[in-house]
């Protein structure tokens, strides 16, 4: 049996990689501009080995690498960055039920782009200040569960309070704004990855790729962090040290997908859940497939929306259709689990 | 390595635990003994460093062991907590493994060193062929023999162990307590175990600890200490030792 | 020079129905209490209002609008958020409306202790919230009609008629409708014949935003263009906003690119300069050709007087080769003086807009 479980553990996890990546091939062919394969591949050969002619601005190469790619690379990064937050939260809390969204990270940063589409203007873009408040919330979160923060459910509902306040806040926003700002607000709360150029990208990427590379290295660490705070103590880890660490590379790495695609939600618990279902709970395992998964997840979802019909559908929408269903399974499902 | 306690004081509430000195010795076998609410649990959680006590030191070796980072306190002192509470259906293996957590570094995973320890804790409370079960699979006698699998895996010198045969059927209680015993004559630990069964107590240890209301009413080998008037302060009912084929019991 | 007109013809009807009728001449010959109108409103509700309206509260600045042209803006009681805050039209047509209490919200939601006060006769709504305008009326006893003309002249026409109706002024919206009837059909005569094959392919980047586009948009249609973006959604949602993707725009490549212009210059997230320099649209016809330009573009809402000069603008935009007249900014004031009867309101508007570069012609 234990021969079995390996077997499928290699297999996944060949697949997590190619599985991405193959979703990359094929976005990179999706879109309403019809590029034949055979103009793609000729296209990035030609990028990748210059040496063309270099005639004038040509179609392909703009919508390939200005449109496609950019949009393309941010889903990847954005769902790895869901996928492992969740994961990493889960065995945290000791919740599988738990992801970013419960922590007030999501509201936080969609509340923080709000204040700054609204009051630093057009020029200004978004991204710093969903960072700043995202973080923010999770800070929040922490002082309001105070000294009790090591108990489960102070955590929780000290996230709720957050969750909720931001939600306030940003409905107060709205209230404020001139009617030009709360268009563009509106537009970008409905989650959208085609809203992010190169010069997003360039600070996002890497905020991302960094955050989900430590939050990877730790996974094993998050295996004793689930048992719990007295047992962990016991093993001789400074909880509160790594409970910090653990929930601000979460925030980090959830705040800067929000800051550039709005709020797209329920990755962060659909990928870990199923990936725990296929190869067990160890986290040496479930966080790094959760990061393929959660890549090659939100590229198809991306794909789909922006593929299915000639005006967006906003994936946010997408993700919350395939979400909510899960999570009412999900929660009739896990009696003993739930608090 | 000896255990020494000087002027241990924690609250909460309305209880109030006082232990102002006592010593637990290297290669034997202690057991903690007393009624509901005594105070056995928390006083074995001050002494693992789970809770922090509200006034004075625990001594390990001679070293304070307040003052010692989690990761070199942890490799002195193991503790087995009452119920493990695991929300995630781990291996046995991979539950083992975590208590090599001191020994990993944050950025690291398990090596191969840490894999042997694993196993042979595993060896040793005789669960070698479950490494790759799933824990929710296991009885709860299992399960208390991973539990301290994974202490063991720890390779502390000090071994606290919280009511380890609460809810077990004879044949595992005894079981766990001549696996602890062991632990205490073969490998020379210190092992302090807190236990509701006076038969077992009266059983396999070297030493026992009695406590009452947050105090400690008397301590020492059994020989020396025991009677029935000890028992009687303690537990409030008249209790009557015998001695039965050379071993001594305690009717009520 | 309506109203009085229009009381001497009562007084002379109502003189002969007293003669025929025998009855006694009541005093002040004006005085019968008209019958009840009844009309149907844009949600298809058949509303009935009160034969003589003295007191109106409107939430819709499109309906404001035609009051004030209409020649009744003395008897609104009231004015919604966005006329009072954010216009910059309203002040400059009738900028004794802005003194007038305010009656709704940044959402355009209703003051019901406010439209309590003031009592009105009739309250006029968006008929984008079907609920609204039922329950306003619920609440207050008084009648709610739900209009909007949704981005087509039909519909403006058909506002225009209805509320000369309901107001008594029929003749002076007979006037109006007349005006911008006869405005369209100018443009057209001047314009040589398009076959529709070649009409220029038009995108409206409308909402300061670059992928929201109105898939319905009749003055591109009524100037000779053709809405890049028809077809995406149904038609008969008008002018509601469809969301698309870049590129679905590089794919359209428009021949024209207009960019939504009544919003102050420091609000425009979306320019006619940002879209030029977008490196992503650098293949696009229009960006090649420099056809980007400005338009004033519908905000949920339109002014009549303006989008028929907007109509004339487009005309000129997407037919180069139509004979030239009067200047836009000419044209423009006529219009708006036909309209509401004051000097000089667009050149004014273009000033607040910016827009002397692309009204220039």
């Amino acid at each position: 049996m234990s021969g079995r479980r390996d077997k499928r553990t290699t297999v996944l996890s060949v697949l997590a990689v190619v599985l991405p990546l193959a979703l990359s091939l094929v976005a990179l062919n999706v879109g309403a501009y019809r590029i034949p394969p055979q103009a793609v591949f000729t296209t990035v050969a030609e990028a990748v080995f210059p040496g063309g002619d270099g005639s004038g601005p040509s179609p392909y190469a703009d919508i390939l690498f200005r449109v496609r790619l950019p949009r393309l690379l941010l889903a990847l990064f954005a769902g790895a960055a869901l996928a492992v937050s969740g994961a990493s939260l889960q065995a945290l809390f000791r919740n599988p039920l738990v992801f970013e969204f419960s922590l007030g990270i999501s509201n936080g940063a969609a509340f923080g782009a709000a204040l700054s589409l609204v009051f630093l203007g057009r020029g200004f873009p978004p991204q710093p200040a969903a960072f700043v408040f995202a973080l923010l919330a999770v800070l929040l979160v922490v002082a309001i569960a105070g000294r009790s923060a090591s108990q489960v459910v102070t955590i929780l509902l000290a996230g709720v309070i957050v969750s909720a306040l931001f939600q306030a806040l940003l409905s107060l926003v709205e209230v404020f704004a001139n009617p030009y700002a709360l268009q563009s607000l509106v537009f970008w709360l409905m989650g959208s990855l085609g809203q992010a150029t190169w010069k997003d990208l360039a600070v996002t990427l890497p905020v991302i790729g960094a955050g989900v590379t430590v939050l990877i290295l730790m996974r094993w660490r998050l295996n004793v962090l689930s048992l719990g705070e007295e047992e962990a103590r016991s093993l001789g880890l400074d909880t509160t040290r790594d409970k910090i660490a653990v929930i601000a590379l979460a925030a980090l790495v959830t705040a800067g997908a929000t800051a550039v695609m709005g709020v797209v939600s329920w990755v962060g618990l659909i990928v870990p859940h199923l990936v725990r279902m296929a190869v067990g709970a160890d986290n040496r395992k479930v966080v790094p497939l959760s990061a393929g998964y959660g890549a090659a997840l939100l590229l198809l979802a991306d794909t789909i929306a922006r593929g299915a019909a000639p005006f967006e559908i906003p994936v946010g929408i997408l993700t919350s259709v395939v979400g909510i269903p899960f999570f009412i399974v999900l929660l009739k499902k896990s009696g003993r689990i739930w608090l | 390595m000896k255990v020494r306690v000087e002027g241990l004081e924690f609250s909460y509430g309305a209880f109030s635990l006082r232990v102002p000195g006592l010593a637990f010795a290297e290669g034997r076998l202690t057991a903690l003994v007393g009624p509901n609410g005594a105070g056995k649990s928390t006083f074995l959680k001050c002494l693992a460093s789970v809770i922090p006590p509200g006034r004075g030191t625990v001594f390990v070796d001679g070293r304070d062991v307040a003052g010692l980072p989690g990761r070199e306190r942890a490799r002195l002192v193991g503790y087995v907590p009452q119920e493990p509470a695991s929300t995630f259906n781990y291996s046995v293996l991979d539950f083992v493994l975590t208590g090599r957590a001191a020994f990993i570094p944050v950025f690291s995973s398990p090596a191969r060193r840490d894999d042997e320890a694993a196993r042979e804790a595993l060896r040793f409370v005789g669960l070698e062929d479950f490494g790759p079960r799933p824990v929710f699979a296991l009885s709860s006698g299992e399960r208390r023999l991973a539990l301290i699998a994974r202490t063991l895996a720890q390779q502390s010198a000090v071994l606290l162990l919280d009511e380890p045969t609460t809810f077990l059927d004879p044949r595992h209680e005894t079981e766990v307590m001549e696996l602890v015993k062991r632990l205490a004559v073969e490998r020379g630990k210190t092992v302090v175990v807190s236990l509701h069964a006076l038969d077992m107590a009266l059983k396999f240890a070297d030493d026992m600890v009695f406590m009452k209301g947050g105090a400690v009413v008397a301590a020492g080998r059994p020989d020396d200490i025991l009677d029935e008037a000890l028992l009687r302060s303690v537990y409030d009912i008249p209790m009557g030792l015998r001695n039965v084929d050379g071993t001594r019991i305690v009717v009520r | 020079m309506n109203p009085a007109r229009t009381a001497r013809t009562a007084a002379l009807l109502a003189w002969i129905a007293l003669a025929v009728l025998r009855f006694p001449a009541p005093v002040g010959a004006a005085g019968q209490v008209p019958a009840p109108t009844t009309v149907v409103d844009s949600l298809n509700r058949s509303v009935s209002v009160p034969g003589k309206i003295g007191r109106i509260i409107s939430l819709e600045p499109e309906i404001t609008r035609i009051i004030v042209a209409l020649g009744a803006g003395d008897r609104l009681v009231g004015i919604d958020y966005f006329l009072k805050h954010h216009d910059h039209l309203f002040p400059l047509v009738f900028p004794e409306g802005l003194k007038l209490p305010l009656v709704s919200n940044q959402a355009q939601d209703l003051s019901l202790e406010e439209a309590v006060r003031l009592h009105p006769d009739v309250v006029f709504a968006s008929p984008s919230e079907f609920r609204m305008a039922e329950s306003i009326e619920r609440k207050l006893a008084v009648p709610v009609v739900a209009l909007a003309s949704m981005g087509r002249f039909a519909g403006l026409i058909g506002e225009i008629e209805t509320l000369g109706r309901i107001l008594g002024r029929e003749e002076r919206a007979a006037e109006l409708v007349a005006f911008f009837q006869e405005r369209l059909r100018a443009l057209d005569r001047s314009a040589s014949p398009d076959p529709p094959g070649e009409r220029p392919s038009v995108y409206l980047a409308f909402w300061n935003s670059l992928v929201r586009t109105p898939v319905s948009y009749e003055p591109v249609d009524a100037a000779g263009g053709r809405n890049a973006a028809s077809g995406v959604l149904p038609e008969y949602l008008g002018a509601a906003g469809a969301t698309i993707s870049i590129e679905t725009l590089i794919a359209w490549d428009p021949e024209v690119i207009l960019v939504q212009g009544n919003y102050p210059p420091e609000e425009r997230r979306v320019s006619v300069g940002t879209v030029l320099r977008d490196p992503r649209l650098a293949s696009l016809r229009a960006v090649r050709s420099g056809r980007v330009h400005y338009t004033f573009g519908f905000w949920y809402w339109w002014d009549p007087a303006l989008v028929l000069v907007e109509t004339v603008y487009l005309s000129g935009l997407l037919r180069p080769g139509a004979p030239a007249g009067p200047g836009l900014v000419a044209t423009g004031d006529v219009i708006f003086k036909e309209f509401y009867g004051v000097e000089g309101a667009f050149s004014a508007l273009c000033r607040i807009l910016d827009c002397h570069e692309w009204t220039a012609r």
